[in-house]
């Protein structure tokens, strides 16, 4: 038997997994005496397994008191340590408006186009809209900013404190930079900068990183008195530098002992150098639109500028670089690390290679000083294998796989990273930006293939990731807007999610009917309140399952509901008990359609009302009605056999009326034929005699022949 | 769907993340001037526990809802209502599993519970209790479920005691009431019917009705609202976007406010099942002159939704359109501008009117 242990007190599972390199142990107490004869494992709801314990079956004899089994819920969290399961779902409620907004967009463009022969001008605006939805996904997975800025700027707080970053929101700008930003696209590299700023701390926790480094030497900043005779002082500014964080080392810079005034005298020189290496570092040419408030670096747009600027930038350097005065600046690590940092800035790849941690930083570091223009895809892809030939990468975290299949260009690999790293929630929504990178990616994701069972690729993930949705109780009102989005299989998951929801708590049916109202699914919707009418009426909400029934219209079963209502009402229909049926009545209305059959109970207490008021000696119009009653009940085919003696008992002062007959010779003569009906009936093996004094049938039919009498004589 | 009047101003509306479902939200009635509190049901899926929580919601600096303190409750709340008791804030809780909880806050601190009555499962109903009203005075509640029993509770020095006064034995289920006077309540169930009963009539509903405008489908009455100024009229929100006042001295003639089956679907704000309804004191009735005939303001939450006040021959007002279900809501009755609802998508809003 898979995973049972011999010995007692506590039974382990070992979950199969190829993933994770340490199998996960969960002991489960099920608190059973051995011996264990079965032991069966199923999924439950979301992540819950179910394990089902079971002892073998005892002799009849050993009676040892013991329960044959017991079932086990083991609750398994998916726990990626960045994100809660509250945080998931939060991410998976944000997401439906921006999904849906996008969907509804591409169906109108794709009816537009359908329309006119001619490309549609809409087309191409058409990652626009992707960039909307992009934004308004990222905005979901955390926000980086680092609260309001504090009053007085602390000038030893080289480092923004910000709130943790997180890999999925990472991964999410990755992909918006490079499939779904086609307005930012020439400033590319630009935003390849920004992105590692914002996130090299993610990769700290597996490899040392410019950002741990700056981490390190903030903490010790404080307690230096000397800056600049600190060789970690120059490392880290050269290495911040690299990665182009040029906002921190130009403030860095200015932490250098010369600034301070009663040095200013002496070190004139040495401080003219750091001021010229600080104003170059802030004149960076940077070729992007903008830069926020308070950055450093001159924008240019234009490709020409750019180029003009950068040479002319290249070219102060230089100057700098031949300056004499280098000769005058006395203090040693100054002039070595100034020096080292202009190495940098001239792009010397021995310099940059040093200075950087990993290969990302080195291969952005290769953009802001070795080549600042734009390439293809392609010849990024060749930088990386280089990069990754110098400054190979130990413990791989999960960005950098999909960092290398994107810019390797493989849609899959994308992909499957993304799945395995953050799951199904990802992969169905950032389907979205990798179709719109490339004709290629959008034909690879969306051709229909036949191992799939003839869907495509994105359908697949969607359908996935609404599994997913679904299993949840609080999330499965969500997965119909991804299942409807499905154009093959959607609809029919859709129908078995919604028939298979529990019916039993009132709030979730009527959810659950509301989707199936939204999407006209009229036969799914019958066929739960159908489950429901019948769910209430065994619990005995006899009014509950009949309501439910009659919403349905299953005229079947309320035809066998009626036969039992008519038994119980036999028995318990007194004058007393009457006030309980009032309100079951009244729910079943008069209209014969929809109640199958039942419509008898509301003539019966029509008939039962006014017979109450001849009783209580009413007048004669009342009387009437009563006959009236009787009569039509009489006549309606659905008034069961059962209920023929009963009435005509109950109706006795009916039809010995004091003053006149109140029936006539045709109305006599049909009960009189009905009379006849019972009597030949009661030979047959299934009749069920009344609950009435043996003498009724006798007194009844006296009661018929003398009021036929009185008729015929008045007639 | 009808896209309400516009309003010169724009409510505000703040919202906020709960990472729980909110089974239900009210505002606990002023103690103090300073205090302004929300009671909410909580129910953690994660966890699979349930609990009652008081949040403070303050302005200073910024909108904020914060929590002070928790009751956990043995089962999921099926039915919140608050209300005033001596000088204290009284809560009353019935839960899916048939039990129900009284507390009452602290004296002293009134965002903490200091005492909690209750009553077992299986004592007053035999399943859940579908919904449970206190009277003003916070002396007794009514509890209804769809065992179709209708009972009366009384709150004791130490002790809850209760009166059956019907049991239809599930021949009628009921899903909600809601007290007129001291001696009259009215309920609500399947089939659009409504209940009127009164304790000095004992053996049954005094009154009763079956709203059936809609030929193609019936629905659910799933709230109910009577205005302390007009007892005679009892206001009904359910299925299908239906609101529907009901007034005793012509119990044969309901008025559709809004409603699939109204024949005017332009003025219906919602097709869904309308969740919650309460009358809204700060919507002033348009037509003041003929006071007694018309029905006031109310404000309704829903399925698809929606927030918004309906009125007799006006336009729906559209409050607030969500992306998800408002499951309740309650009209905070010393600031009546303002509105705190709960939302599908385990979070709290509190929409605060110009």
């Amino acid at each position: 038997m898979p995973g049972v242990e011999s010995n007692s007190g506590e039974r382990s599972l070992v979950p199969y997994s190829l993933e994770l390199p340490h199998p996960v142990v969960h002991s489960i107490h099920h608190g059973l005496k051995p011996p264990i004869a079965r032991l069966s494992i199923s999924w439950s709801l979301g992540n819950t397994l179910r394990v089902s314990v079971l002892r073998p079956p005892s002799d009849e004899d050993s009676d040892d008191g013991e329960v044959g089994g017991k079932v086990v819920e083991v609750k398994l969290s998916n726990d990626d340590g960045e994100n809660s399961d509250a945080t998931w779902r939060r991410i998976a409620y944000g997401s439906v408006t921006p999904f849906a907004h996008l969907q509804s967009r591409r169906s109108t463009i794709s009816n537009l186009s359908n329309m006119s022969l001619s490309p549609s001008p809409y087309s191409i605006d058409w990652w626009e809209y992707v960039m909307e939805y992009s934004k308004d996904i990222n905005s979901l997975l955390g926000s980086l900013d680092s609260g309001p800025d504090p009053v007085i700027d602390d000038p030893k707080m080289v480092l923004k404190r910000t709130e943790e970053p997180t890999s999925i929101k990472a991964a999410w700008e990755l992909m918006e930079i490079f499939y779904a930003d086609k307005q930012s696209q020439p400033w590319q590299l630009e935003r390849l900068v920004d992105w590692l700023a914002d996130y090299d701390s993610l990769l700290s926790s597996t490899h040392p990183t410019v950002h741990s480094k700056l981490v390190d030497f903030q903490n010790e900043l404080s307690s230096l008195q000397v800056i600049e005779d600190d060789p970690k002082y120059w490392d880290v500014l050269s290495s911040a530098l690299a990665v182009g964080w040029i906002d921190i080392v130009v403030k860095m810079l200015r932490l250098h002992g010369s600034y301070q005034l009663h040095q200013l005298g002496n070190r004139e020189t040495e401080n003219g150098l750091v001021e010229a290496v600080a104003v170059l570092i802030s004149k960076k040419p940077r070729m992007r639109p903008g830069v926020e408030d308070g950055k450093l670096g001159e924008c240019f747009k234009a490709k020409p500028d750019f180029i003009k600027a950068w040479e002319n930038w290249r070219a102060q350097i230089t100057k700098l670089d031949c300056s004499g005065f280098w000769l005058q600046c006395d203090h040693h690590q100054t002039r070595e690390g100034l020096k080292n940092m202009i190495q940098v800035m001239l792009g010397n790849i021995d310099s940059l290679c040093v200075e950087t941690c990993h290969w990302i930083e080195l291969f952005i570091s290769h953009f802001l000083y070795v080549r600042p223009l734009k390439v293809g895809l392609e010849s990024m892809y060749g930088l990386v294998q280089k990069c990754l030939q110098l400054k190979p990468m130990l413990g791989a975290h999960r960005l950098i796989d999909i960092i290398l299949g994107i810019l390797g260009e493989n849609t899959e690999v994308v992909l499957a990273e993304c799945s395995r790293a953050f799951g199904p929630w990802m992969v169905a929504h950032a389907i979205e930006l990798l179709t719109t990178g490339s004709d290629h990616a959008e034909s690879l994701l969306h051709e229909e293939r036949n191992n799939l069972g003839g869907i495509s690729i994105a359908e697949l993930h969607r359908l996935v990731y609404a599994q997913v949705l679904s299993s949840h109780a609080l999330t499965w009102q969500i997965a119909p807007i991804y299942l409807s989005s499905c154009m093959k299989q959607g609809m029919g998951l859709l129908e078995i999610l919604l028939s298979k929801l529990p019916t039993e708590h009132n709030e979730t049916l009527l959810k659950n009917i509301e989707i199936c109202r939204l999407y006209e699914l009229d036969t799914v919707s019958s066929n739960i309140m159908k489950i429901a009418g019948v769910y209430h009426w065994k619990h005995g909400r006899k009014g509950c399952g009949v309501f439910w029934l009659q919403q349905a219209r299953d005229e079947v079963r309320l035809t066998r509901i009626a036969q039992h209502l008519f038994d119980s009402v036999g028995k318990s229909i007194s004058d007393e008990s009457f006030k309980q049926w009032e309100g079951l009545i009244e729910l079943l209305g008069s209209e014969s359609k929809t109640t199958g059959g039942l419509d008898f109970l509301h003539k019966y207490r029509d008939f039962k009302k006014s017979l109450k008021q001849v009783r209580d000696g009413k007048t004669t119009d009342a009387a009437h009605q009563a006959v009236e009653s009787l009569i039509s009940l009489m006549k309606n085919p659905s008034t069961p056999r059962c209920f023929w003696l009963p009435l005509l008992h109950d109706s006795l002062k009916l039809l010995n009326w004091q003053e006149r007959p109140l029936l006539n010779v045709s109305q006599t003569d049909l009960l009189l034929n009905k009379l006849q009906e019972l009597s030949m009936a009661k030979l047959r093996p299934d009749f069920i005699e009344a609950d009435l004094p043996s003498e009724a049938l006798s007194c009844v039919r006296l009661a018929l022949a003398s009021n036929l009498g009185r008729a015929i004589l008045e007639e | 769907m009808a896209i309400g009047t516009a309003l010169s101003e724009p409510p505000k509306i703040y919202r906020f993340a709960q990472s729980k479902y909110i089974d239900s939200v009210r505002w606990l009635p002023p103690i103090s001037a300073l205090d302004r509190l929300a009671v909410i049901a909580v129910f953690d899926s994660d966890s699979d526990s349930s609990s009652i929580q008081i949040h403070s919601f303050t302005q200073d600096p910024s909108p904020n809802l914060t929590p002070d303190s928790q009751w956990d409750s043995p089962s999921r709340v099926s039915s919140l209502t608050a209300s005033q008791f001596k000088h204290k804030s009284l809560v009353a809780a019935a839960a899916f599993s048939g039990s129900l909880h009284v507390l009452l806050t602290d004296a002293m601190d009134p965002s903490s519970f200091e005492s909690e009555l209750s009553l077992p499962e299986k004592a007053l109903h035999d399943g859940p209790i579908a919904c449970v009203d206190v009277m003003d005075c916070g002396l007794e509640c009514v509890t209804v479920g769809e065992d179709g029993r209708v009972n009366l509770v009384s709150l004791g020095e130490s002790e809850l005691s209760y009166r059956r006064i019907f049991d239809s034995s599930g021949l009628v289920s009921f899903t909600s009431a809601k007290w007129a006077s001291p001696s009259e309540f009215a309920t609500g169930g399947f089939g659009f019917s409504l209940q009127w009963w009164d304790q000095r009539k004992p053996g049954g509903a005094v009154s009763q009705f079956k709203g059936d405008w809609n030929q193609r489908a019936s629905g659910i009455v799933h709230s109910i609202d009577i205005h302390p100024s007009r007892k005679h009229t009892c206001l009904a929100g359910g299925s299908l976007g239906t609101v529907f006042a009901w007034d005793l001295r012509w119990p044969q003639q309901p008025l559709l406010l809004s409603g699939v089956g109204s024949g005017e679907a332009s003025c219906s704000p919602c097709e869904s099942d309308v969740w919650e309804v309460q009358y809204d004191p700060y919507v002033k009735s348009s037509n003041v002159g003929n006071v007694s005939s018309r029905i006031l303001p109310t404000m309704i939450c829903s399925e698809d939704g929606i927030l918004a006040v309906v009125e007799q021959g006006e336009e729906p007002i559209e409050l607030s359109a969500e992306p998800c279900a408002i499951n309740s809501f309650d009209i905070d009755q010393q600031y009546p501008s303002d509105v705190i609802y709960s939302l599908e998508w385990e979070s709290i809003a509190i929409l605060t009117r110009p």
